[in-house]
């Protein structure tokens, strides 16, 4: 069973099941998280590629000792941890230590391969932790840290500093490994490791992440997109700091990086992360061509640092001007949303108010027209026929009234038994005209159509329709499954979706989650989440199980 | 007031909408009840003791006083009327309210079920009729044989009467004798039938 991939919904059923019968140990549950799935043992191999090469390339940028100031490889590192989780972190380290055995850098022949081994697999480790870590705490935070993109900027200074506090000991207890002679020089070798990791993930993680995001659809346009003229306001505030900086250098007072720093923060600030991340690159372009080859690694190193400061204070800026973009739609959203509950409200009573003025004479038309077919029972065959026809036509008007009465307001207070089968269905037809806008598909799994729940009926489509939504949102590839098994005498509708990405995600301030709780707790019933496994995010709504539509329901 | 079976009996309608009410009472004459419809509940309250009725259908939303205090105020002049009610804004607290606080017979929604409302007002009339001549057999009874009614009609028996109010089983049975005579009754069974 665990060799043979599930289809989605299936999958999802069989996560389900595995909440529900522990003793059971599905074969999927018992696979180790450490270990890739599917498509990621391709990705890895993809990354073992594209570390050699960035690895290579870092070598024209080798400063005091054993590390680059330029280190690209680790932002495809980060991006790998922060795409896939930290879990791959072991699976990436030991494709690290592949490639560096394979161009000879580990030889296990010479005695000090388990130090190899160690100084390969120590910053990868560091930052699975890094990536983990802040994972953590934006999970569980709320704020202007907890809203995207801003953790995936802490974890893109983090790591880099968790990796260098790792090598320290090294650095000290062995210096001749890392080529250092003295205190100077292990200072000057963790600076620029330090340096060269921040410019590395900086300049590429973003990018390779967007770029993800795009290929799987889960991602939209930046926040803001610039127009001609911000284009052009960013380009002269760009192009007077760095010609500034070279009219400096020109009569001799060295590259002040100050005006590009102040350039790109404004940049970030008025035009978003992608704005900065472009000005960086520019930066980037110009500055690391010169740093490369006979170069004094004090001015190397002073350059990259100043590069790095331009590049997080540039990217900090991008992502706080984002993070407030969003914060602002996320208000405009949940303004529209009290908008639109407060139209139905009104809707409600208007509907109410309707039925009521219309209920009146509807009542005596009714009493009316039944005596009228009474009393012509014997009179003029036509006379009869249209009393008939009117009493048939009053019985049917007064069959509406009571159900718009049921759905207008009645219903509020009186739930009726529902069968999940159909529930679900109903949840679906809503949520679906959202989701194919969005290119998700909704599958369901099949449905016992005999579980019945006593419930009403639109507001718990309602709470339902909410968390599809919010899947729809979150889901990464492109798929958002709906479950039902049974706990006993409870029945558990699980949202499912795929989501690499998810303790970042905060697109709307939870109003929708918060009204679904309500909801579902005012039935008697639970909303929780319970994720399967580290990728596939689930919110499971369950209800007190009324019967079945054969049996004990009546 | 009647109790005899074949006249027919007062049955008041309260509607603030006139049409309604109207069409209402005229539905209850044909079905042999003497029917009449108001349209302010001051009016019904003012006419009732002239001429009480055996049942009420009352409309529960109107202008200055509410169907609910209207049952108030019209038990207080005849504890002994069947009431029935009637809404265009039906909510289940307002019906439960119907049944348990106001003695409501029936709680019925706008457009009427004309079978529903002609068996509510059936049964109205038959509990009201049935409450009048219990009163009436038992008007003549005295305080202590009141009391001896009223264990006899819930199952107890002479000795347990005698003991409860301290007097001899000899004087629960003279007490006894005088209730069945009082009452028109032939015996124990019909005395229970009697509050049933």
């Amino acid at each position: 069973m665990a060799s043979v991939p599930l289809p989605p919904a299936d999958r999802a059923t069989a996560d389900i099941d595995a909440v529900d019968a522990p003793g059971e140990a599905p074969s999927l549950r018992s696979r180790s998280p450490w270990l890739p799935r599917d498509r990621e043992w391709v990705v890895l191999a993809g990354y073992g590629v594209t570390f050699l090469a960035l690895h290579r390339l870092a070598i024209l940028w080798g400063g005091v000792g054993y590390y680059s100031l330029w280190f690209p490889a680790a932002g495809v590192r980060l991006a790998l941890f922060w795409r896939f989780g930290a879990r791959l972190a072991p699976a990436t380290a030991l494709t690290e230590i592949i490639v560096q055995c394979l161009t000879g850098i580990i030889v296990f022949t010479q005695p000090e391969w388990p130090r190899g081994i160690f100084g390969v697999a120590s910053p990868v480790l560091a930052y699975g932790i890094a990536v983990a870590v802040v994972r953590r705490v934006a999970d569980g935070a709320t704020g202007s840290l907890a809203t995207a993109p801003m953790p995936l900027g802490l974890a893109s200074v983090l790591a880099p500093l968790i990796a260098v506090a790792f090598a320290l000991p090294w650095s000290i207890v062995r210096p001749d490994i890392t080529n250092v002679a003295n205190v100077r020089d292990v200072i000057v070798s963790l600076t620029g490791f330090a340096v060269g990791d921040m410019l590395g993930v900086l300049l590429v993680a973003p990018p390779l992440l967007w770029i993800a995001d795009l290929s799987s659809g889960s991602t939209a346009m930046p926040a803001m997109v610039p127009s001609r003229r911000d284009i052009a306001e960013a380009v002269i505030v760009l192009g007077l700091a760095l010609g500034l900086v070279g009219m400096l250098a020109s009569i001799g007072l060295g590259l002040p990086a100050t005006p590009v720093l102040l350039a790109i923060a404004w940049i970030g600030l008025r035009f978003g992360r992608a704005a900065a991340w472009a000005a960086i690159v520019v930066t980037a372009i110009l500055v690391l061509p010169e740093t490369v080859g006979a170069i004094p690694v004090d001015q190397r190193l002073a350059l990259h640092m100043s590069l790095a400061a331009v590049t997080v204070v540039g990217y900090l800026a991008g992502s706080f001007a984002d993070a407030e973009a969003r914060a602002l739609a996320a208000v405009a959203r949940r303004d529209r949303m009290l908008f639109q509950a407060e139209r139905l409200k009104t809707l409600r009573a208007m509907s109410v108010a309707v039925i009521h003025e219309i209920s009146q004479p509807l009542s005596t038309l009714a009493i009316e027209a039944r005596h009228l077919v009474e009393i012509s029972a014997h009179a003029d065959p036509d006379i009869a026929e249209t009393a008939r026809l009117i009493e048939r036509k009053t019985v049917t008007l007064s069959t509406l009234v009571r159900r718009l009465r049921r759905f207008g307001g009645r219903a509020v207070d009186e739930p009726s038994l529902l069968p999940v089968g159909a529930l679900v269905d109903t949840v679906a037809a809503l949520a679906r005209p959202e989701a194919s806008v969005a290119g998700v598909a909704i599958r369901i799994a099949p449905v016992d159509p005999e579980w019945t729940v006593l419930a009403q009926e639109i507001e718990i489509a309602q709470a339902l329709v909410n968390l599809v939504r919010n899947a729809v949102q979150a889901t990464d590839d492109g798929v958002v499954e709906i479950a039902v098994t049974r706990r006993d005498e409870r029945v558990a509708i699980a949202v499912v979706n795929h989501c690499a990405d998810h303790p970042l995600v905060h697109e709307g301030m939870g109003v929708g989650s918060l009204v679904a709780k309500a909801i579902v707790e005012a039935h008697g019933g639970t909303l929780s989440r319970a994720d399967r496994g580290l990728l596939r995010i689930a919110h499971v709504v369950t209800l007190p199980l009324v019967g079945t539509l054969t049996g004990d329901a009546a | 007031m009647t109790l005899s079976a074949s006249a027919p009996a007062t049955v008041y309608v309260l509607d603030d909408d006139a049409d309604l009410g109207a069409s209402v009472a005229r539905l209850l004459v044909r079905h042999g009840h003497a029917a009449r419809a108001f349209v302010e509940p001051v009016a019904l309250l003012r006419d009732y003791p002239r001429d009480p009725a055996a049942c009420i259908i009352s409309d529960v939303m109107m202008g200055d006083m509410d169907g609910f205090t209207f049952a108030d105020a019209v038990r207080e002049l005849d504890p002994d009327v069947a009431l029935v009610f009637m809404t265009a804004w039906p909510t289940t607290a307002n019906a439960v309210d119907s049944v348990r606080r106001y003695g409501g017979l029936d709680y019925l929604e706008k457009p009427i079920d004309e079978d529903r409302l002609l068996t509510a007002v059936a049964e109205g009339v038959a509990w009201s009729n049935g409450r009048r001549l219990l009163n009436r057999r038992t008007a003549l009874l005295t305080a202590r044989e009141r009391q001896v009614f009223d264990m006899l009609v819930r199952g107890h028996s002479n000795k347990a009467i005698a003991g409860a109010l301290g007097l001899s089983i000899k004087t629960i049975e003279n007490h006894r004798a005088a209730v069945v005579t009082k009452t028109g009754t032939n015996g124990l069974a019909q005395l229970i039938a009697l509050v049933s």
